[in-house]
């Protein structure tokens, strides 16, 4: 990991036009502001991993579609 | 999932035999999600698919990587006032003027305590241009497990 000491108002620059400066310096947080091209998500990690973490439990098995269609009623036709 | 090419059918037509059922595809029916989805960053490629039997659910196959696919819902089959938020750089990466004519989907998620829909993180597609990503909101009014079909028990 790349580590750089920054002072308030300094910022860094990733890639074409990505860049990260530093807004303010809390005690237990600092504010950091991202200009990022709209085509460059930019998202809070532990929310990015929430949503990682409930799209792997939905990712469907073999079973599921058969398993929705019992819970709606309906009868499937298998699978060739 | 296992594709192949229909012996004498058009070179643009794909026959793809999912968990979902058996359908004929063209290059047209494929969606682009330059980032993937959550979890599955790779996936760059997806169909969406119907059948009678799975209705109002349906079925987002990836056509890359490993193939995964979700069962999605209509959020406005769930909630019928169902409204997420986009803003500009949403709208930009959909190649999108405005909200109107968006195909809105939640990812379905099936467990031991029934059927759930991710009303917090849905995909959303713009099908002009046949372009997706999956919203991943930084606040939200609605959960990541909605209790789906629940008043048929």
């Amino acid at each position: 990991m790349l580590v750089f000491t920054r002072k308030r108002n300094d910022a860094i620059i990733i890639g074409d036009g990505i860049e990260i400066r530093v807004l303010r310096v809390g005690r237990d947080s600092i504010r950091l502001g991202v200009k990022a091209p709209p085509s460059v998500p930019v998202h809070r990690l532990e929310i990015y991993e929430q949503i990682v973490e409930a799209n792997r439990a939905a990712a469907a098995r073999r079973d599921l579609p058969a398993a929705v269609a019992a819970r709606l009623g309906k009868k499937t036709e298998p699978t060739k | 999932m296992t594709a192949a090419q229909g012996e004498g059918a058009a070179p643009d037509v794909l026959r793809l035999y999912t968990h979902f059922g058996a359908f004929n595809l063209k290059t047209d029916d494929v969606i682009a999600f330059p980032s993937g989805l959550p979890g599955f960053e790779s996936d760059r490629r997806f169909v969406l698919l119907s059948a009678p039997s799975y209705e109002p659910v349906q079925c987002l196959q990836s056509i890359d990587a490993s193939s995964p696919s979700f069962l999605v819902v209509d959020p406005r089959r769930v909630l019928p006032d169902y409204r997420a938020r986009l803003n500009q750089s949403d709208l930009t990466r959909l190649g999108a003027a405005d909200e109107t004519s968006l195909l809105w989907l939640a990812i379905v998620t099936v467990s031991d305590d029934g059927l759930s829909a991710n009303l917090r993180a849905p995909v959303v597609i713009n099908p002009a241009r046949m372009l997706g990503f999956q919203l991943v909101p930084s606040d939200s009014v609605y959960p990541l497990r909605h209790p789906l079909f629940a008043e048929a028990e």
